[in-house]
Formats: C-alpha cells, sequence, structure tokens
C-alpha cells in the first residue's frame, strides 16, 4: 500500500480544487482501499469528503427524488420514499455487497465502483483498463465473470454495480460539481463503454465531484422486480441480474423499463426490449421474446456462454414478476429487506 | 481401583454432558491471542513477495527502492538467504512438513504464489509497501500443467500409479464383466481451498543468542513442527518450543508446517529479532495448501437384487512438482459396503500448484462422492430404494480386514434419518415434486470416517490452592478440545470445571497429537484420565504416608468424590490433603497409545445424511433446503461441540457440492480466484434447516470414554446426497463438483 | 485455554509523516498519531494491541474485522484511521461491560456459536449492530440475509443465528423489565 496524503475537505469547492488525477476522494473507501492495498490504484493524495454537506433525501417539486452523494447504500436502501416509490432500487441496493458494505458505502461511490475482474485486480496480469496498452488476460483467460454485453477487443470487464442495474432502469440524473461550476449528466450517460480506452471509465473530470443524484419521476403505477442471480445465496456479484419495471393497461404493458447487470460493461439498459414490450400482453411469451432481442448482441467468450441463457432467465423471472406486482397494484411487498433470495423471486 | 474412577465412564456425570467451552469467554471477548495479534519487543514484520508466473524462472530482483523504503530491514531471497537443511519428512519420526522444498531454495519457479522474497519491515503495513514495490523479472515458460481436470490430462492412463496404494480382493475384473447390472462412471471434483478464517502465521524469535527458537505459529502439529524445525536448523528438538494456544481453524493445511514458518524463522535468525509473518489470504491460498482435484472412476457391478459382486474404484489426484502428496480417495471404499471382488488405485499427477495437502476427511470425502452418487446410479438402475440398496449390501463386519467392528449403527442412522427426514413421502419420479417455481430433490447418501488413536502422553497436577492443572501438547483448533479435557479432569475427580485449567499447545507440554484425522478426542482423553489417575495415587500416598490426614489408611481404600478424599467416615478436600503435608501439589503423568483393540476390531464412524434440494429451472438455481442427519460417532464427550462439528462439517459440503472450486488459468496455471470474494464458501443465507442426531452408542472397545470422533464424518456424504437429490429433481446425473450453474443450464436452458 | 491478551503491548512505532488523529473508541477517547495511509484494522491491531477484531482477508470479503463507527457495523480493514476522526469506534473488547458479558456473548456461549473462534468477534459486532437496527427485520430469513458479511468457514451458522434470536429474546426481556421497573 503506497503513501499517500490525507486531508479533509469542509466543502465542495474545496474539495474540488484539491482534485486531479492523482487524487482520490474518499467517501466509503470500500473500493479504494480496497484497490490501494493491491496496488491497483495508487493515488498521491486521498481526500476525506464525509464532512460535506451531501447526506439529504429531498423530493423536488417535479415529483423526483434528489439524493445527496453521500447517502449510504444502507441509508437509501430503508428510505421510506425510496422504499415507497423507487422498490426497484431498494431491491437491487440490498442485493449488494454485505451490511457493513453498504453501511460504508455511498451513492457517489457505488456510481464510482470499479470492476471485479480478476485480472484488472491483480497487478501481475495484463489488463488494458489497468495499464492502458498492456492487453487483456480475461479475453481468452478464465472469463466466466466477465461482460456479453459493450464489450471491446481491449475489455470485457463487467461494471459490477447493482444499484446502477436499477438506476438504469428508472432513469436518473447525476450531478456534478467542479471549478468551473455545477453540471448535470444523464445517467444512461455517465458511464462509458471500454472501446478502446477502457481506463476512461465515465465522465467525470478529475477536478470534479459527484454532489447528488436525482431519480426520474417513478414510474407509476407499475410493478417491479430487481432479480440478481447468483452461485450462493448473498454476498457475491451478479452473474446476471435483471431490474424491470412494468405499466399495465389491464393485461397489456403499456411502458416496460428494463435493464441487465453482471452482463455488460456498463449499466445495460435494454431498450429494445424495452420497446419491443410496449402495447404486448404481460405473459410469459412476450418477456421471453424481450429477452431474446435483450440478448441478441451478446458475444460470450469462452467460459461465459452461459450467462446469455442465465441473463435471459434472468430477465424472463423479473418481468413476470413485475408484471405480477403491477398486477396486484403494488410492490411494496417487493422490498426484499431482509430476504434470502428463495423469497426474492416470489412475488 | 475401588474408587469411582474407572467406573464413572460409564456412568458418566461431566463426560458426556453439555458443557459450554472453557475458552469461550476468552474468545468471545477478543482475549484469546491467535498467533497474528501476538507481540514481542522489538518484533519485526515479514511480508512475501510471491512469484506472478507458475513455470519458469526468476531471472532478476530489483531490490533499490524497496530497500530504501522507510522502515525496511531486509529483504531476504534465494541469494541471501541462510542456507538450511531439509526435513527428512516423516510422518512416522514425526518431522512431516507440508511442503519439503525450503523457501528461496533456488530460482526455479514451480508454482504461482511460490515465495521468491520475505520482506522485513519495522511495521506491517511498511513490510507491505516495501513488498509491492520489489521487482521481480521472470523467464516465464509455456507448458504450465495447470489442473487434472484439463482436458488433456482427464484419462485414466494420467499420472504415475502408485503401486503400494491400492487394494485388491477376489476378481473385481471378472466379476464386472459378468455383472447382471452395472454402473461405470467418471467423477470429478474441482481442488478447493481450506479457507481456515485465521491465515498461516508465524512469530519466530531466537534467545539465548541465537541458540533456542520458539515459534508461535497457528498449528494442528506442534510437536510436527518443532521436529521438523530442528532438522532444518539443525538444531537439537530441546532447543526449540513451538507454540499454539489459538487456532483460527485448519481443516488439515495447519497439520504440517509450510515453508512461510522456515522464512520467518530464518529471517529472524539473521536480523537477531522476533519476527512475525501472516501470510496474505492469497499466498495464503496459493502457498498454504488445498484439496487437489481428483478424477474417479467408479465400476460397480451388482446382481438383480442389488448385491455387490464388484467395486473398481479408480482414482487420480494432484500433486505438486516439489513433494509429492497424495489424496487416497479410495481409502474407505474397501470397507464401506460388503463385496467380495474390489479393487482400489490410486494414481497422482505433478502439476505447477502449490503442494496440496489434507483437508478435512482427506481422501474418503472425495472416494465417498464417487461411490455414494454411484450407489444411487445403481438404485436407479435396479428402481430400488436407494436406502434400502445400502441395507441390502451392509457389512456386518469390515470386508477389508474381515474383523467385527467394534460398534457399527449405520442401520440405525439410516433408519433414524430416512424417518425424521420422511423419505417415505418421497415420490420416486424425477421431478415429481414441485412446490411454485420450484421443484424439490430428495436424496441420501451414507457417510463414514476411520477411527484412530494415536500416541498421548499428558500431565496433571492437583494443587494446593483448590485448583487442578491439565496439560497435553496437542491442540484446540475450534474442536472443543479444551472442554473435553477439562470435563474429564472433572469427571474423575469432581472438581468443578471453573477450578480446572488446562493448557495445551505447547511443545514444552508432554507429547500429544495433531489435531487432525477425527483423533484428537480419542487419543487425549485416555492419556489425560491415566495422568489424573496418576495424581489421585500421589494424593493418596500423601494422604495415607506419616503425618498424613488418612496415616495408616490403606491407600486403596480411599474414595474420591466432588473434590475430596474420603475412607467413608472422614473425608478432605485435595486442598486439605495437600496443605497438610505442606506440599504445593502433587503431579500425576499418563499416556496412552493404540493397542491389542487394533487386532481384535475394524474401527470406523457411520453415519447417514438426508438432503432436501429445491431447484428453480426457470433462473437456473439450486438451493440445498433441509439437511437431516444421523451420526454414529461412539459417545459425544461434549455434545453441543460434538454436533456443532458435524453441522460445520455439513455447511463445508454444500460449499463443496455447490460452490467451491480454485480457478488455474489453464493457460499458464497462475490462480485466478485467491481471495474470499470469488472462492465462494457458504454464507448464512445459504445456510439449510440442519437436523443433526448424534446416536449414543459408546465404543468402549475403542477407549474407555467410548468416544470415536467427530471432526471429519459430517463432510463425508454431503455433496453425494446433494448431488443425488439433483438427479431426484431433474433427471439429470451430476457426476461433477461443484454442480454449477453452467451445468444446471445445459439442462434446464429450455425450461 | 489462556488469556493471551498480555502479550499484545501498545508498542508500534508509527511511520513518518504521520497525522493526529482523535476518536472514542470503546468509550474511551483515544488521540494517536497514525500514518495517513494507516487502516483502522492495523492501526487497532498492531498499534493499539486491541487484536480482538481480526483479518481474515483484509479486502471487506470475510467480516472477521467487523466493528461499530458511530453504531453502524463496518470493516475495519477497508478503512483509514484517519477517517474517524470524531467517530465513536467500537470493537469487540468494548462490547463487555465491567466485566460481565454482553447478552450477545451470554448467547454465543451458551449456543455453541463458534468453534475455532476466529470470526466470532466480527460475527457479535454484526450481530449486535443488527438486533439495535429497527430496519432489519427479525425472522430468521432477514437475519441470515443481513448477517451473510460475516463468514465462518467453521459452519457454525445454525448456532450463530440461534444465539442471535436468543439474545433478541433477552434484550426484549431486559427493555420490558426496565420499562417495568420505570413504570410505578
Amino acid at each position: 500500500m503506497r503513501a499517500f496524503d490525507f486531508s479533509r475537505a469542509e466543502s465542495v469547492g474545496n474539495a474540488a480544487q484539491h482534485g486531479n488525477a492523482e487524487t482520490a476522494f474518499v467517501a466509503g473507501g470500500t473500493t479504494l482501499l480496497d484497490l490501494v492495498k493491491l496496488d491497483v490504484m495508487r493515488p498521491a493524495a486521498v481526500v476525506d469528503i464525509n464532512a460535506l454537506p451531501l447526506k439529504a433525501v429531498e423530493r423536488l417539486a417535479d415529483g423526483r427524488l434528489k439524493i445527496g452523494a453521500l447517502v449510504t447504500n444502507t441509508d437509501l436502501a430503508h428510505h421510506p420514499e425510496v422504499k415507497r416509490d423507487y422498490p426497484l432500487l431498494s431491491q437491487a441496493l440490498l442485493a449488494g455487497a454485505s451490511t457493513q458494505l453498504r453501511n460504508m458505502a455511498t451513492t457517489a461511490g457505488n456510481l464510482m465502483q470499479r470492476t471485479r475482474c480478476p485480472y484488472f485486480r491483480d497487478v501481475g496480469s495484463a489488463c488494458n483498463k489497468r495499464q492502458p496498452g498492456s492487453g487483456c488476460d480475461a479475453r481468452d483467460g478464465i472469463n466466466r465473470m466477465h461482460a456479453l454485453l459493450g464489450g471491446s477487443a481491449d475489455c470485457i470487464a463487467v461494471h459490477p454495480s447493482d444499484m446502477c442495474v436499477a438506476l438504469a432502469a428508472i432513469g436518473a440524473t447525476l450531478t456534478l460539481e467542479g471549478p468551473s461550476g455545477e453540471r448535470e449528466v444523464a445517467f444512461a450517460d455517465f458511464h462509458r463503454l471500454p472501446g478502446d480506452t477502457p481506463h476512461l471509465e465515465h465522465d467525470l473530470a478529475a477536478d470534479e465531484l459527484i454532489t447528488a443524484l436525482t431519480l426520474d419521476a417513478p414510474l407509476a403505477p407499475a410493478g417491479s422486480h430487481y432479480l440478481k442471480l447468483r452461485d450462493r445465496a448473498s454476498y457475491e456479484f451478479a452473474l446476471a441480474s435483471a431490474a424491470a419495471q412494468l405499466k399495465l393497461d389491464g393485461e397489456r404493458i403499456t411502458e416496460a423499463r428494463l435493464a441487465l447487470g453482471g452482463v455488460a460493461t456498463k449499466p445495460w439498459r435494454a431498450s429494445e426490449a424495452e420497446a419491443a414490450l410496449a402495447g404486448q400482453p404481460a405473459v410469459l411469451e412476450s418477456f421471453e421474446r424481450a429477452a431474446e432481442i435483450a440478448l441478441r448482441d451478446a458475444q460470450p467468450r469462452a467460459h461465459n456462454a452461459f450467462k446469455v441463457d442465465l441473463a435471459k432467465q434472468a430477465i424472463v423471472r423479473a418481468l413476470r414478476d413485475a408484471s405480477r406486482a403491477a398486477q396486484r397494484g403494488t410492490d411494496q411487498d417487493d422490498t426484499g429487506q431482509g430476504r434470502t433470495d428463495t423469497q426474492e423471486s416470489q412475488a | 481401583m475401588n474408587d469411582l474412577n474407572q467406573s464413572t465412564l460409564d456412568q458418566p456425570k461431566v463426560v458426556g454432558q453439555r458443557t459450554p467451552r472453557i475458552d469461550g469467554e476468552f474468545k468471545l471477548t477478543g482475549r484469546a491471542g491467535y498467533t497474528g495479534e501476538l507481540s514481542i519487543e522489538g518484533m519485526l514484520y515479514g511480508y512475501p513477495v510471491a512469484a506472478t508466473i507458475a513455470h519458469g524462472t526468476l531471472e532478476r530482483l530489483e531490490l533499490d527502492e524497496a530497500l530504501a523504503m522507510p522502515g525496511v530491514v531486509d529483504i531476504f531471497h534465494h541469494a541471501n538467504f541462510p542456507r538450511l537443511h531439509r526435513s527428512p519428512n516423516s510422518m512416522g519420526h514425526g518431522d512431516q512438513v507440508s511442503e519439503v522444498r525450503l523457501p528461496f531454495e533456488g530460482e526455479r519457479i514451480y508454482y504461482h504464489g511460490q515465495y521468491v522474497a520475505l520482506v522485513v519491515a519495522e511495521s506491517f503495513a511498511q513490510a507491505r509497501a516495501a513488498a509491492q514495490r520489489v521487482v521481480a523479472r521472470y523467464r516465464q515458460e509455456t507448458g504450465a500443467i495447470s489442473s487434472l481436470l484439463d482436458g488433456a490430462h482427464d484419462s485414466h492412463s494420467e499420472g504415475e500409479l502408485l503401486k503400494d496404494a491400492g487394494t485388491r480382493r477376489g476378481d473385481p475384473e471378472a466379476a464386472f464383466d459378468g455383472a447382471a447390472v452395472k454402473v461405470d462412471a467418471v467423477y470429478h471434483i474441482a481442488a478447493e481451498s481450506h479457507l481456515q478464517m485465521e491465515m498461516h502465521a508465524t512469530l519466530a524469535e531466537w534467545r539465548d543468542g541465537g541458540s533456542r527458537l520458539v515459534v508461535h505459529e497457528s498449528s494442528q502439529g506442534v510437536f510436527y513442527q518443532r521436529n521438523a524445525m530442528a532438522r532444518i536448523f539443525d538444531l537439537a528438538q530441546e532447543n526449540i518450543e513451538v507454540i499454539s494456544h489459538y487456532i483460527g481453524s485448519g481443516f488439515g493445511n495447519k497439520l504440517f508446517m509450510w515453508p512461510h514458518a522456515v522464512a520467518a524463522a530464518g529471517a529472524a535468525r539473521e536480523l537477531g529479532r522476533p519476527l512475525k509473518l501472516v501470510l496474505p489470504r492469497p499466498q495464503d491460498m496459493t502457498s498454504g495448501g488445498n484439496r487437489p482435484a481428483s478424477r474417479q472412476r467408479l465400476r460397480l457391478g451388482a446382481d438383480r437384487d442389488g448385491r455387490l459382486s464388484a467395486v473398481i474404484h479408480d482414482s487420480t489426484t494432484e500433486t505438486s512438482l516439489v513433494d509429492r502428496y497424495v489424496d487416497a480417495c479410495g481409502s474407505a471404499t474397501p470397507s464401506f459396503y460388503a463385496c467380495d471382488n474390489l479393487a482400489v488405485s490410486q494414481r497422482i499427477l505433478a502439476l505447477n500448484h502449490g503442494t496440496p495437502c489434507p483437508m478435512r476427511a482427506p481422501g474418503e470425502v472425495s472416494g465417498i462422492f464417487a461411490l455414494e452418487t454411484a450407489m444411487d446410479e445403481l438404485a436407479v438402475a435396479l428402481q430400488m430404494d436407494p436406502v434400502e440398496l445400502r441395507l441390502r449390501n451392509y457389512a456386518h463386519k469390515d470386508p477389508e480386514s474381515g474383523l467385527p467392528w467394534s460398534s457399527k449403527q449405520l442401520d440405525k442412522c439410516l433408519h433414524s434419518a430416512a424417518e425424521r427426514f420422511g423419505w417415505a413421502q418421497r415420490d420416486p419420479g424425477i421431478g415429481a415434486m414441485r412446490d411454485g417455481d420450484e421443484i424439490i430433490g430428495y436424496g441420501m447418501a451414507a457417510c463414514t470416517w476411520f477411527a484412530g488413536r494415536q500416541p498421548c502422553q499428558a500431565r496433571v497436577e492437583l494443587r494446593a490452592d483448590g485448583t487442578l492443572f491439565a496439560a497435553c501438547g496437542t491442540q484446540d483448533i475450534g474442536t472443543g478440545t479444551y472442554t473435553i479435557v477439562a470435563q474429564t479432569v472433572a469427571e474423575l475427580t469432581g472438581v468443578a470445571l471453573a477450578d480446572i485449567e488446562v493448557k495445551l499447545g505447547e511443545t514444552s507440554l508432554p507429547a500429544g497429537p495433531l489435531s487432525g484425522g477425527s483423533m484428537a478426542t480419542a487419543t487425549t482423553l485416555p492419556a489425560v484420565a491415566a495422568a489424573v489417575r496418576d495424581a489421585l495415587g500421589a494424593l493418596k500416598e500423601v494422604a495415607t504416608g506419616h503425618d498424613g490426614v488418612f496415616a495408616g489408611c490403606d491407600a486403596d481404600s480411599l474414595t474420591v468424590a466432588e473434590g475430596t478424599l474420603s475412607d467413608g467416615e472422614r473425608s478432605y478436600r485435595f486442598a486439605e490433603v495437600l496443605e497438610a503435608m505442606r506440599l504445593s501439589s502433587v503431579n500425576g503423568q499418563g499416556s496412552s497409545a493404540p493397542g491389542e483393540e487394533k487386532k481384535q476390531y475394524s474401527f470406523r464412524s457411520f453415519g447417514a445424511h438426508f438432503v432436501e434440494v429445491r431447484v428453480d429451472p426457470g433462473i437456473s438455481r439450486v438451493r440445498v433446503s433441509r439437511v437431516v442427519s444421523s451420526m454414529d460417532i461412539g459417545r459425544a464427550i461434549n455434545p453441543p461441540t460434538a454436533r456443532n462439528q458435524v453441522e460445520g462439517g455439513i455447511v463445508m459440503g454444500i460449499g463443496m457440492g455447490l460452490f467451491e472450486k480454485l480457478d488455474y488459468d489453464p493457460r499458464d496455471a497462475r490462480l485466478i480466484n485467491a481471495n474470499v470474494a470469488d472462492y465462494i464458501v457458504p454464507v448464512h443465507a445459504d445456510i439449510p434447516e440442519i437436523d443433526v442426531e448424534l446416536l449414543d452408542y459408546p465404543d468402549f472397545k475403542f477407549n474407555e470414554f467410548g468416544a470415536r470422533g467427530v471432526g471429519e464424518i459430517g463432510l463425508t456424504g454431503i455433496a453425494p446426497a446433494i448431488s443425488n437429490a439433483l438427479y431426484h429433481a431433474t433427471g439429470k446425473r451430476y457426476r461433477d463438483l461443484p454442480v454449477t450453474i453452467e451445468a444446471l443450464l445445459a439442462d434446464h436452458a429450455s425450461a | 485455554m489462556m488469556d493471551d491478551s498480555v502479550h499484545s503491548p501498545t508498542r508500534r512505532e508509527p511511520p513518518a509523516p504521520t497525522l493526529n488523529v482523535n476518536f472514542t473508541l470503546n468509550q474511551q477517547p483515544v488521540s494517536l498519531d497514525v500514518a495517513p495511509n494507516a487502516v483502522l484494522l492495523d492501526v487497532l491491531r498492531e498499534q493499539l494491541g486491541l487484536g480482538g477484531t481480526k483479518k481474515g482477508c483484509d479486502h471487506g470479503q470475510c467480516g472477521a474485522c467487523t466493528v461499530h463507527v458511530d453504531g453502524q457495523a463496518m470493516n475495519a480493514c477497508l478503512r483509514l484511521a484517519a477517517m474517524c476522526e470524531g467517530q465513536h469506534v467500537t470493537t469487540v473488547e468494548g462490547l463487555s461491560r465491567e466485566g460481565e458479558l454482553h447478552p450477545v456473548q451470554q448467547s454465543f456461549l451458551a449456543c455453541d456459536a463458534f468453534q475455532c473462534g476466529y470470526c466470532t468477534p466480527g460475527q457479535m459486532m454484526s450481530a449486535t449492530a443488527l438486533l439495535n437496527d429497527p430496519r432489519i427485520g427479525s425472522d430468521d430469513a432477514a437475519v441470515k440475509e443481513a448477517m451473510s458479511g460475516n463468514i465462518c468457514r467453521c459452519g457454525a451458522y445454525k448456532n450463530i443465528l440461534t444465539a442471535i434470536q436468543q439474545a433478541r429474546a433477552t434484550l426484549a426481556d431486559d427493555a420490558a423489565s426496565q420499562a417495568g421497573e420505570e413504570t410505578p
């Protein structure tokens, strides 16, 4: 673990002044400290931003919900308005990591989470994301956990966040603040595809700070479901996950939102599948067709071909359970708090 | 022997009773000192630099930057580490090690994670920081062998056939050829990590000008480590002390010393300061032992009534290029079922891994997976209830030795567990039992583990302050050895547990056994009992001697109860007896060893597991939802801790069945998931309903306590019970562990 | 059995440069100089001699290092000591009060909710935090899910769950009897 300077930011402006390529902001620290210990991240300076006043959750006049960057994953998952209006987000948050990590991790930190690709995490391996131009050991290595969608010749690392999959389905806007002031970025545009620059992961300048995340107004009335599939029942990254929201008119889908996790290089909105669902009856055949469309462009490697089928299964089941929730007229029961995955899928 | 000492073990008051762990409060308050948190004045910290390749040569080490970093004291490597000797590596002579190659022997790299340097600094953080700045240049070679299970090595003829490792009776090949019903199948089990919670750790201190070595080690066998270190450092055994008071478990990988301990002690000697080395988790996993992958072929032949006519069990397991480890998969097979025609063979394949080592129920757990899955396949072929098939082939004596069993209650285990599980309610149709999205599968397997004893010595003091002290150089790795030793002393003296102090885990104490093989209980307690009796004898001598409280009485006429000596009229507390003679204590010594009983009986524990799985084919998910087990382990000295062992074995078996797999990159044999997140073990949310019954049939032919040991058996049989339940749910036979989502999807993608 | 705490004196010299950090540790104020990159877990174990908080992975993957920071369960291995300025940190050493075991410790002992004991401090710190957190359900499934960040390789999970639920009942009884005493 390399030496670094440590300081505490007293204001957002003060923090942004510190920001440069050599500086890391620390909030929860769950990604940063992990990767610094592995010598994967090597900041010369760490700025503690926990004292910044970014911990509020507020309802905006237009119905959107603004979440401070430092709201922890736990607090966000249990926030009454999130549980009521965005149960999908609550479920996704609680499906991620462990209690301890959720207590530490923040909203902005989760947006900035980095891949779990073992070759990225091992400085003895070739990785274009960690060391541009060094190659990609994952492509022909053990790539069970790797991406089917959004990959490139240079990188097939999966974006690991659960929260972000829900956000992709819900829609959100990030507020970024830097020396030249505040700007807003749509969530969908924040994370980048790897292309030939996998080391550039997001649209955040080194001297900028995420200050808030604003959720789009809730899709209502709708049913939603977040389903995460993995080897064990908890505390594991997704092999495939699906976030689904459906608005129904009787048996007919009027609006669908679908996003995927565990299978893509960024939080993956399945827009074409959504379009194909609109106007269709909320039945298995529609869900299966949507799943086929969502995975149509999948590019599996040696060990992750099974995730094409697994992701389809996640989609079909998440859509089914979202439709059931919609038909019940509520998905309050699906907030997933304290549920093992055995219960997760039971609508 | 007319007092209660002998008879109480037939009708015990403390032994066999629920007893909270006497070391519990230390563990629960953070005061139990595991090796990694011990500290000695002037102590240095080591941090290893490990090879990032698995096959090749270390060409150059660039150390300048690391050496210049704050707090760095020195860096050891092949060019400057002292020249030491290898251990003879003999189990029989007590100097077995886990990997015979010494650290830093040369530039050749045999496996990923092999130590290439040890950075020593004033603090842990400094040592780690500097270790990350050491630059090692390698010449990597192609041709690394990554796994026995790679296609190229997955064949019957791969590996070296071990001539002396097999067994044979009758004419199994002919019997198999002529059998009416046959099973012939190949089973694969991935390499597993022990993943014990406390990493390997050593704290080495040289005293008296470097002539004496004191080592704290997280060890399951302090005497083996002492003896090996004596050979390696060319010291008299008497000048080495190895201490292991608390062990964050081991599961076999802490039985015998690893090279890191040699590196720590060697560096400490060179620098003249104590040195602590706690392996980082990745090194613990690459270089601190694993269960090797296995490939097994099982051939069963039977008549139409299900009676076995042939069992042929051929196994191949992995070893390293620097040592020869044999994971004897077939070792339980000859004794499991009655069958006149049987052959067991064993091969090993050397590859580019750190040396494998015993892991909980070594060999047998793998072999039982193959055998008990094959038995289920046979039951299906016969259209017979698998419980009935096992009863039909019941071995009423040990078919291998021909000796009667000391005590075998497998039939009662099968009946009792089946009853509690509700096996009779099983619809044997494939996928016939459903609940919502889920298919319910029922499966069962029998299980076994041998019962063994080792030589052991113990010492007991009766003290004038009213307390008792018992000492033995075995270890408590979490199984509860401290507590059962105290129970033994309490049983034989009537003294309260609170007044009994137990000391374990030091080579300065009377020689005790490895904490392994489920042998510690049956080995240690008879020696402790003998020491108690010896001490009581000494006390009676004192009491009946000139000026003693029972002066003139016959020592044999005195009885012991509630911490007192009594002649029937008068009774005196032990302390009073001692004080009357101005004695601080009397001392008793005892020893025990396996004896003639081995010629008269075969000793094995048996059990049965019944497992319910829930398969959700729509999302390719398997969860174990219920496990009901009955175990015939002789007497449980402390039922809650014994049951805890079985439950823990069941949990580990769920991991073996569904999750656990060390991933070696097939291109270069590097271990890719050497961390606790990517190597998947069961967590709280995976835990099913577990119902464990310990049958109470004390095995007095084995020892006077009637205990056979319980550490391993719970793990054996779980994985096949799971795979058999999966067959019931899905109709697909899962012969490879772990049963992954990939394997399920291959079956259910269209569901 | 041995009380090995005597072997763990406060000793280690921190490397330069250092910064001063003040926080409350097990209800006692602490002021110490740490390296800017010092990790809370290492400071507890090596600098403060509090070995009860265990290191099982050093990367937030096992839960053995779980402590409370301002009442919340957190992994001490992923937290800079410097980030604890002004905070309340509780370790397993601070769980028992005046020599009396916390109800969670008592129930862990009574239920044999451990074997080797190495993950146990972390298990208990997570358990005490969840019992204080009304947002976490009280049924077995909720507890198992909330505890899943604490791996027990000995597999004592069943007994841990029993111990937590037993401690919940004890704490509820204690609260009820206290309320009863306060009510005239």
